[in-house]
């Protein structure tokens, strides 16, 4: 946490390339600085060399006595950094107190760069006068050339020193001033309440705080949605758990009062059973979508095929009783296998919940006609029936936890619509509800991808 | 006392209706929103148990046209509905009583004869007219502290026409408030319980007013015994 603070903290973001770069560019200019000054001052005091070279040269041609040596008086601090020899038809007849007897420089002609006896490094210009009698060198150590040169930089360099931590600490503050919403916007989230889910409003927004706030809204917005939806959830299951709880309550005191009549009795302990299976099924029901819910990703990793015939065969065996003691016709069509992607217990609960509701919202000596085909290359269930159907408004609803078409007896939990399409959703198959052309009851299509 | 029962799951309604007419209760049953509210409009309940989740109607869409249109039958909201914003909502409404599923049938029964008996500003259980005394939770009526045996019939015809003392009752309005649908009502059914009434109990018990109807004077009939 401490180490990852100051790569996480904006303002060292900020800041570090910011001062990275003024270091940089401030730098590139001394190096070049460097360059363009010492060029120049080569060119500059080369030429000089050069100029008392000649100067020497004339004066020698002019009046040289001979037979003597003459040391020139040092007259200046610089002049141990300069030497000079003059030679006259190759006797050394003028030089300064510096310079050997020996030439400082090998080159007769020109520039040189040579090492003399005191270590030094010294910038040589060698020339001749006209009737090549007269030789003459001229060096001056290239220390000094350097300590121009240094001087030259410690004038770019130093301010950069002093700058940089004066930048460091103002661009911080600015920095720190521009962060200063963010902080603000923080302390207003952390002063939220948990269960505050109205849109926050934060006045004198930047611009690009605009955004966040937006998304951070849309969060809320989507939040409460969920609340409210697993509010209405928990409501909607007490009432459809407590209802057949009440029918087997108010039964099973009917079955206690009725005293001497044998009719009445049975019939509320009739009621009491049916009641009880009721209840059971709503309970398999919602535990069903309690653990779809849990882990819907799980279920769709693995990826195990299934021959929705052979499932569909097997639920309509299970479920043809219930049909028959209903004097209901169960068909079923499914003559090859079809293999789809899916679990085979989900995709078993998926067909089961739909030829249930076909069977148990459609009358007594109705028709379910229930279908396996293959589709242009989709596996495509069919389940249809010959019962009363489905307004639009109706189909619209149907999926939604709970919902059941008002007015149908038929003790049915409501649930079976969300388990289907939750399952359908995670196997990536589609549903479709519409009327159905062959019994003119409802007709549900299951279609998986290909 | 008939009561208007409106619950939309056959199991449930089945068990509160059996149930209630256990208790002495006469029950009609309707199954949906908009029966309820045309029921509540034109029958003469003494009390109402409304389901709020009803199709074609919710209850709380019933009990506010109810209320809307000056019906002043009591209702026992009776829902799973159990938070609290639910039972203000429905109590604000006009609701005067709200159960929450599942309920005990005799509670149920209670909370009915209770609504019935605050209805015409009664505060006790017990219904006296000089020496009769009537107790609808135990269905019991006793003549100067002796009890007396009725008929059903004749319990609910006294019930009604002590709730209603000093007030004159019609034949029709009677009839009304005694049988549930599906009964024959005999045309002189209501004259035969008075008759029998008169005899069990007191002669001047129950006045006729002709041309009118029936009705119990308070305190009117002597107390020949202790109050």
């Amino acid at each position: 946490m401490r180490t990852g603070r100051r790569l996480k903290s904006l303002q060292a973001r900020l800041l570090a390339p910011l001062l990275g770069l003024l270091t940089v560019v401030w730098l590139g200019a001394a190096v070049m600085i460097w360059f363009d000054t010492s060029h120049e001052l080569d060119e500059l005091l080369d030429g000089h060399l050069a100029q008392a070279a000649a100067l020497l040269v004339m004066q020698q041609t002019h009046a040289h006595e001979e037979d003597s040596v003459e040391d020139a008086p040092s007259l200046h601090k610089y002049a141990p950094k300069v030497v000079f020899q003059v030679f006259h038809e190759g006797r050394l007849v003028l030089s300064s107190a510096n310079a050997g007897t020996v030439p400082i420089s090998r080159k007769e002609q020109g520039f040189s760069t040579v090492r003399l006896t005191d270590d030094a490094q010294w910038r040589v210009f060698a020339t001749r006068g006209a009737e090549h009698d007269v030789q003459v060198y001229v060096g001056e150590q290239t220390e000094s050339r350097d300590s121009i040169l240094l001087a030259v930089l410690q004038g770019v360099l130093l301010p950069l020193v002093i700058a940089l931590p004066l930048l460091a600490l103002v661009g911080w503050w600015a920095v720190r001033q521009g962060l200063a919403p963010l902080r603000h916007l923080s302390r207003v989230l952390a002063q939220r309440r948990p269960q505050a889910m109205e849109p926050l409003v934060v006045p004198d927004l930047s611009t690009e705080m605009v955004p966040v706030v937006q998304a951070l809204n849309g969060l809320f917005e989507r939040i409460e949605q969920m609340l409210v939806s697993e509010r209405r959830f928990t409501a909607d299951a007490a009432h459809e758990l407590r209802t057949p709880i009440a029918a087997i309550r108010a039964q099973a005191q009917v079955a206690l009062g009725a005293g001497h009549d044998a009719a009445q009795r049975d019939h509320a302990l009739q009621f009491t059973l049916a009641g009880c299976d009721r209840a059971t099924h709503l309970v398999e029901q919602l535990l069903t979508l309690a653990r779809l819910e849990a882990a819907p990703a799980s279920a769709a990793d693995a990826v195990a095929r299934v021959d929705l015939s052979a499932l569909a065969r097997r639920v309509a065996a299970d479920l043809a009783p219930t049909a028959l003691a209903r004097g209901q016709t169960l068909q079923l069509e499914a003559p090859t296998a079809c293999r789809v992607a899916g679990d085979e217990a989900l995709i078993g609960v998926l067909v089961r919940n739909l030829v249930d509701n076909a069977l148990r919202y459609s009358p007594n000596q109705a028709q379910v006609w229930v279908s396996v085909a293959m589709e242009s290359g989709q596996a495509v269930l069919r389940v249809q029936d010959s019962g009363a159907g489905m307004t639009e408004p109706e189909m619209a609803r149907l999926g939604e936890r709970f919902y059941r078409v008002l007015g149908s007896d038929q003790p049915g939990s409501g649930l079976g619509w969300s388990i289907v399409k939750r399952i359908a959703t995670v196997f990536g198959a589609q549903v479709q509800v519409s009327r159905s052309e062959r019994l003119g009851g409802l007709a549900v299509t299951v279609r998986w991808p290909r | 006392m008939k009561i208007l029962l409106a619950e939309d799951d056959s199991m449930l309604g089945d068990g509160l209706r059996a149930g209630l007419r256990q208790l002495g209760f006469q029950v009609d049953w309707v199954r949906d929103g908009v029966a309820a509210e045309r029921e509540l409009a034109c029958g003469d309940y003494a009390a109402a148990v409304l389901d709020l989740g009803l199709p074609l109607k919710d209850g709380i869409d019933v009990l506010q046209a109810v209320r809307a249109s000056k019906i002043t039958t009591p209702v026992l909201v009776l829902t799973a509905r159990d938070a609290v914003p639910d039972r203000i909502r429905g109590l604000d409404l006009g609701a005067d009583d709200y159960v929450v599923k599942p309920v005990d049938l005799h509670e149920l029964g209670a909370r009915l004869r209770s609504l019935v008996r605050r209805a015409h500003g009664q505060m006790q259980d017990v219904l006296r007219c000089g020496a009769v005394l009537l107790e609808p939770s135990a269905r019991r009526v006793s003549l100067n502290d002796e009890p007396v045996a009725l008929s059903t019939r004749e319990f609910d015809l006294l019930h009604v026409l002590m709730l209603n003392a000093d007030r004159v009752l019609s034949r029709e309005q009677l009839e009304q408030q005694l049988y549930s649908w599906g009964y024959e009502v005999e045309s002189n059914a209501i004259e035969v319980h008075i008759h029998h009434l008169r005899r069990k109990l007191q002669p001047d018990l129950i006045q006729t007013v002709r041309g009118i109807g029936y009705t119990v004077q308070r305190g009117s009939a002597p107390a020949s015994a202790s109050t």
